[in-house]
């Protein structure tokens, strides 16, 4: 990162391990003010405990970690800046999704309540019914209610979406955009459904056992990948030598997925070998960088 | 690695502010804390009167109910509040920023108001049963075990002290279920029943035990309750050390 | 939004499309940076690029504190440019498949011109 912006969070080398599981492995990673960050990965890639270690729930093993300025952990002055909302967010027994909503403003000093108030009103969330009684998606609306009208500073929200149903998603997507808009802030959106966000993702930081895969903005990862189709002789001569993240093939046909975009004048040699070229999608993209045969298949190539 | 991250601008809230939303975020919804236990000495209370008018009805002394535990029904409840207080809201309230140790202090106040509300609200019912001359039906509730025997600044004592042990050892037991999960609880349990049979074997060998049962027939209400809040007091301390770097389950 | 590009170069390109087509006429104003995220459920900065990239290429001009602008003589630029690049993007491909398919440059232009009366 050459970006002359400040960054909110800085990393280097972070570490989390659980016995001899290695959950966070040295990673290095910088977050920049009122950006919009995609944190993606498979289930169990690392994404919820990097989230945790960011905003001081857990402690890490190693590394250096800086959130506004100093170790998030027990500091109330960067707590007090940071919103987390957690995919498997605990909540008293006891609660109401009115008592959760009560509560918030004392601790999140730029809570809207205006904006508040219209959330729960476009996510019809029943305000009187214990929390232990909401659907999977009306305890997911709580979570997105709080983490939008917090208007924290650095808000993150770990797989917001669980159980909404595409009207309550599109809301939360166009809240995000237009309250972001008006309120510039940090916002770190962590989730495995790619296609859905990767429009409202300004950065995408890739994780994948505990790594860090990529860590570029969107607009660049987007069309870095070419996939190409034809005769498996035209496919492999065209391909040789560049990097391979993905195959396939029937008969003699195949389909090579590889890094990097073509000019203008290899688009048209491919069209002139009689190859189909055809555009990778951000969520192929991450698939075929973190598919489970990836490795078998980098050897073949090299 | 020179580390310029984005200053803090604004300055974070004072300490005693942290503390006090700490407690306004375990009263928001009251019930648990106030609500339930009360519930439970009125069901008790009713309870009671009944089993008074049928000892009554028989023809029978109701002043036998003054060995009756239905005073001390709210407390095994209360436990229970301890321990959602650190295994629900604690994690909770780590969402919401708050530190482990501002989370401790908050809930430390919250217990010492709540005990000391009860405190009083015991030693008031105390009184009120002996005036009533125990409610006009011979129901012994409030006026039973120790309570009563002495002056009123006893049942207020004994029943401050009682009810922070009863908070704070659900909590610091909790606390430790953070901190170390179940090998934690395991352990302080295992050192806890060590200590005591290690006490017992060194009492029997030195053939003292004659002298520990005179010993403990001296002992007073006051006394023992202070031996108590002492207990208490030791979970409170013992928790906050144990709390600052507990991690919710994720 | 297609997947394969840059979304900032999609924005920048719809914006030029509306100018070729007369949606947006020369000197008339352009939805804000925000405006354009919101409609497209873009991220904002992505849109300021776009929006960027198009004052840079002098296609439309900022007003501080009102908004931004169609340039004069836009349009002309913008279709010049696409002119140019007509060959390439889209002569050429057709060109080649034609060549695949046996169709002889005569019969190509046969092609297009009962294509082009066509209704």
């Amino acid at each position: 990162m050459t970006d002359t912006a400040t960054p909110v969070v800085r990393a280097s080398g972070l570490t989390k391990t659980y016995g001899s599981f290695t959950a966070i492995d040295g990673i290095d990673l910088s977050f920049e003010e009122n950006r919009i960050y995609g944190l993606l990965g498979r289930n169990g890639a690392g994404k919820t405990t990097i989230m945790q270690l960011l905003t001081g729930q857990i402690f890490p093993d190693g590394g250096r970690l800086e959130v506004f300025g100093r170790e998030p952990a027990e500091h109330v002055d960067v707590l007090s800046r940071i919103c987390f909302i957690a995919e498997s967010q605990k909540y008293p027994d006891s609660f109401k999704p009115k008592h959760v909503l009560e509560s918030a403003p004392l601790f999140f000093p730029h809570w809207s309540q205006g904006l508040a108030d219209e959330l729960i009103d476009e996510f019809r969330l029943p305000l009187n019914r214990p929390i232990k009684k909401l659907s999977r998606g009306q305890l997911s609306a709580v979570g997105v209610i709080v983490g939008l009208a917090s208007r924290a500073p650095l808000t993150f929200f770990d797989e917001p979406y669980l159980g909404l149903d595409a009207v309550a998603r599109t809301t939360f997507y166009d809240r995000l955009l237009t309250d972001y808009a008006e309120h510039p802030r940090t916002i770190v959106l962590s989730t495995h459904l790619i296609d859905e966000v990767s429009n409202l993702l300004e950065h995408i930081v890739l994780v994948d056992q505990g790594r860090i895969l990529i860590d570029r903005d969107a607009d660049e990862v987007r069309g870095s990948a070419t996939t190409v189709a034809g005769t498996r002789d035209a496919v492999e001569s065209f391909v040789a030598g560049r990097e391979v993240i993905g195959r396939d093939g029937i008969g003699g046909l195949a389909s090579v997925t590889f890094m990097g975009a073509l000019d203008a004048l290899q688009r048209r040699e491919a069209h002139e070998l009689g190859l189909e070229l055809a555009p990778v999608s951000l969520q192929q993209l991450i698939v075929h960088l973190t598919g489970a045969d990836l490795s078998a298949e980098k050897e073949v190539v090299s | 690695m020179t580390t310029a991250t984005v200053p803090l601008a604004s300055s974070a809230p004072s300490r005693a502010d942290r503390i006090r939303r700490v407690v306004r975020l375990h009263l928001a919804a009251p019930s648990v804390f106030i609500g339930i236990p009360w519930l439970i000495v009125g069901i008790a209370f009713a309870v009671s009167v009944a089993i008074a008018s049928i000892i009554t009805v028989s023809g029978s002394d109701t002043s036998g109910m003054g060995y009756s535990w239905a005073v001390l029904s709210p407390q095994w409840y209360l436990v229970a509040v301890g321990v959602q207080a650190v295994g629900m809201t604690f994690p909770f309230a780590l969402g919401f920023g708050v530190t482990r140790r501002d989370f401790w202090i908050g809930t430390s106040v919250l217990f010492t108001l709540l005990s000391i509300a009860n405190a009083a609200a015991f030693t008031i019912l105390v009184q009120l049963e002996k005036v009533t001359d125990h409610w006009w039906t011979g129901t012994y509730m409030f006026d039973t075990l120790w309570y009563g025997a002495g002056p009123w600044y006893h049942d207020f004592f004994s029943t401050f002290a009682l009810q922070m042990f009863v908070f704070f050892i659900g909590a610091a037991a909790t606390t430790l279920y953070m901190r170390w999960r179940v090998m934690g609880v395991l352990m302080a349990g295992v050192v806890f029943v060590a200590l005591f049979l290690g006490a017992g074997l060194v009492v029997g060998l030195m053939g003292a035990w004659a002298d520990v049962w005179t010993w403990m027939a001296t002992f007073t209400v006051p006394g023992i309750f202070a031996a108590v809040l002492v207990a208490a007091l030791l979970c409170a301390v013992g928790g906050y050390f144990v709390i600052r770097r507990a991690t919710p389950r994720s | 939004m297609d997947e394969s590009r840059p979304i900032f170069i999609q924005i920048a390109e719809q914006v030029e499309n509306d100018i070729i087509e007369g949606r947006l006429p020369e000197e008339s104003q352009i939805p804000s940076t925000n405006e354009f995220a919101a409609f497209h459920r873009i991220n904002p900065a992505t849109a300021g690029k776009g929006v960027n990239r198009l004052v840079e290429d002098g296609v439309i001009y900022k007003k501080r504190g009102i908004g931004m602008f169609v340039t004069t003589g836009a349009r002309d630029m913008l279709v010049e440019r696409r002119r140019t690049r007509f060959a390439d993007e889209f002569v050429r491909p057709l060109l080649t498949e034609a060549a695949k398919l046996g169709i002889s440059a005569t019969q190509l232009s046969d092609m297009i011109r009962t294509e082009g009366t066509s209704p």
